[in-house]
């Protein structure tokens, strides 16, 4: 049971990060490689917040507001102008953006490591019978689970949600419709780097607040994004769970095969529904 | 078009390969020192490069009566990158290579410097092919291996008596190395191995195997990670208060680096380490007290190792009163260090392995102007029951 529990955690971690990639691909058709660069930039944020604050909880909202205006920033001052052009440069765009991050933050942070304490009210393990877990996984869980339903919910009952998938679908349409669809691009942009930066923080109680968090995290992201089906957040939602339950009960194990566990199951969800395993059949006139 | 005959290019190939060990007198002796700054090891090369620049101010910034030129290169913790940095660092007539931090680079460094007969002075990496397997006449290690760190977790262990423990080593060859030398060492002692596991390095989530030592009955777990698995390794157990029930230690598992990445999970982990501040002998007084006015901070363990190992090294080649390099491998691979930062240090000829006392620390809280979180030295153990014989 602590395993699956563990594993949920972090499921409900990837998923954070996860959504935001695949809602930018969807709606964007941009592979994001600077997420994992929001995701640290927003863990070093969050880090600086509590320092000045000694709050977890400021840290936990006003790093991803922080991060998702300069989201915005990027998407209109960089990819903006990108959109007509080959994914290409879009791609080595990102990636650019990925190296401006990290110089950036080497140079406002430095190379030592940082670190955010969990609230205290969160600080202790839990014991329930023979599960023992510490009361911050358990948050996760909780707090991942509440996104998840949140996304759920504003995608699929809102009006809002209705534009962006449609947009996603075919955006010149979208847009013939009298929708502006650039700066519903920038407020999708922005929500999913804002996503990431949360995803920062909250990871960064349980990991070390250091420059090369963002690249490992990514791998898994994109599994998870592939695993699902690119631009699908229920297959996000998925895909998660399943690398991070992967995960759990691989270290519980078989500790040494963890990666490459985790990886032959990519491997055999591209092989056999290079899809991803919730993508639906496009309808064709 | 100026024409090259074959001769005369097969000549020079020659002499390139054959190239003498001295050379005329130059301007000034030139350090190439290839750290790393950048990567998952980046905070590592700036101590060291700050423990060099007070070993060579401390002696008026002069070696053989010439200005010594400390030239800097980052490796980004990657090998290939540390032998493109030196090979260009040998186009500027370096007199020696000092470095790397991560061991791959340093044996890279090593193969190409031993071609040109380059000393390489290495305080940082502990990988013991550097001064084993892939020994070098030119290469020397100032600071302990691998083998004495993982030795240092045994005679700890032996010490107080611990019977049953735990085993956590990343998958590396010199992690399980490590592990399996401590498991063989008490195994042949009566001690009860609860378990072990073998997680990739850059294993992100530690719960599950922590949840699992916790479950093992254990006394102590012997964790042989080091950087950001180390770390995340600590963090998170604290975070289920398993340093209450089970002892957390390591070869190379805590300093005042991870102390601060940890918070408040460190206090209590215990680890070999290489040097700390707060040793008492003059040198290291005297060293500290010039770090702090350089650099406001105390230095960490990389920085008093890299300056040790600087400052021994910079001493013997100044009393050869040679620039020929062989002369200064032959002093350096006999010499003893009275009085270095860890006390008496010995140049094993035979190795190039320098033999000192392991220290044994525990995390702790300082008290002001020290770090918030120190390391405080326990115990230390004879350099004869930590390095293997000498081979």
């Amino acid at each position: 049971m602590t395993t699956l529990l563990i594993g949920l955690s972090l499921g409900m971690l990837l998923l954070l990060l996860s959504a935001g990639l695949s809602l930018i691909f969807g709606m964007l058709g941009v592979v994001n490689f600077a997420h994992g660069g929001f995701y640290m930039l927003g863990a070093y944020m969050g880090f600086q917040i509590a320092q000045w604050t000694g709050n977890f909880w400021l840290a936990l909202v006003i790093s991803p507001l922080v991060i998702a205006a300069a989201g915005a920033a990027v998407e209109v001052l960089t990819l903006r102008p990108l959109y007509g052009r080959d994914p290409v440069y879009q791609m080595l765009l990102t990636f650019g953006i990925v190296l401006l991050i990290y110089e950036a933050t080497r140079t406002l942070w430095g190379l030592e490591y940082h670190s955010i304490a969990a609230p205290p009210v969160l600080a202790a393990a839990v014991h329930m019978g023979s599960i023992e877990i510490s009361a911050y996984r358990l948050f996760i869980i909780g707090f991942g689970a509440l996104v998840a339903a949140a996304l759920f919910v504003v995608l699929e009952r809102t009006p809002m949600g209705v534009l962006i998938r449609a947009a996603s679908a075919n955006s010149a349409m979208v847009a013939c419709l009298g929708v502006d669809v650039a700066k519903l691009r920038t407020g999708v942009f922005a929500f999913g780097t804002g996503l990431a930066a949360l995803g920062g923080v909250i990871a960064a109680p349980i990991s070390p607040i250091q420059l090369e968090m963002g690249f490992a995290i990514l791998i898994d992201c994109f599994m998870v994004v592939v695993i699902g089906g690119l631009g699908n957040i229920r297959g996000a939602v998925a895909g998660a769970l399943l690398i991070g339950l992967i995960r759990a009960f691989g270290a519980r194990y078989l500790a040494q095969w963890i990666d490459v566990l985790t990886y032959s199951v990519f491997v055999l969800v591209l092989l056999t529904r290079p899809r991803g395993l919730f993508a639906t059949a496009e309808r064709h006139a | 078009m100026v024409s090259i005959s074959r001769r005369t290019l097969m000549a020079g190939a020659a002499s390139l390969l054959v190239a003498p060990a001295v050379a005329a007198e130059p301007d000034s002796f030139r350090i190439g020192g290839i750290v790393s700054f950048s990567g998952a090891y980046g905070i590592i090369g700036q101590s060291m490069r700050r423990g060099v620049e007070i070993a060579v101010q401390e002696r008026g910034g002069k070696v053989l009566g010439k200005p010594i030129e400390a030239m800097w290169e980052d490796d980004e913790t990657k090998p290939q990158v540390a032998v493109q940095k030196a090979t260009r660092m040998m186009s500027s007539n370096v007199q020696m290579f000092f470095g790397a931090v991560i061991s791959p680079s340093t044996l890279a460094i090593m193969k190409l410097a031993e071609q040109r007969k380059l000393p390489v002075l290495v305080t940082a990496s502990a990988d013991d092919r550097i001064t084993g397997a892939d020994k070098s006449r030119y290469a020397f290690r100032t600071s302990g291996n691998s083998y004495s760190e993982n030795m240092s977790v045994v005679q700890h262990l032996k010490a107080v008596g611990t019977k049953k423990i735990y085993g956590v080593a990343a998958d590396y060859n010199v992690m399980r190395d490590g592990w399996s030398l401590v498991k063989q060492q008490l195994g042949a002692s009566g001690v009860e191995i609860a378990g072990e596991d073998f997680p990739p390095i850059g294993t992100g989530d530690y719960a599950v195997i922590i949840d699992k030592v916790r479950g093992s009955g254990a006394e102590a777990v012997v964790v042989v990670l080091t950087g950001n698995d180390g770390v995340t390794f600590v963090k998170q157990a604290g975070s289920v208060g398993l340093n209450d029930k089970v002892r957390i230690m390591g070869p190379n598992l805590m300093d005042e680096l991870v102390e601060k990445a940890a918070g408040a999970a460190a206090l209590g982990v215990q680890s070999a380490i290489r040097y700390h501040f707060t040793l008492q002998n003059a040198r290291n007084q005297r060293f500290v007290e010039s770090y702090r006015k350089a650099f406001n901070d105390y230095p960490d363990p990389f920085a008093g190792e890299a300056y040790d190992g600087m400052a021994w090294w910079l001493d013997v080649v100044d009393k050869s009163g040679s620039w020929d390099r062989d002369k200064w491998v032959d002093a350096f691979e006999h010499s003893r260090r009275e009085d270095s930062v860890d006390g008496l240090k010995t140049m094993q000829a035979c190795d190039h392995q320098a033999v000192s006392p392991g220290l044994w620390a525990e995390a702790v809280k300082g008290a002001p102007p020290m770090p918030e979180l120190t390391m405080k030295v326990l115990d230390t153990f004879p350099p004869d029951v930590i390095y293997a014989a000498c081979r």
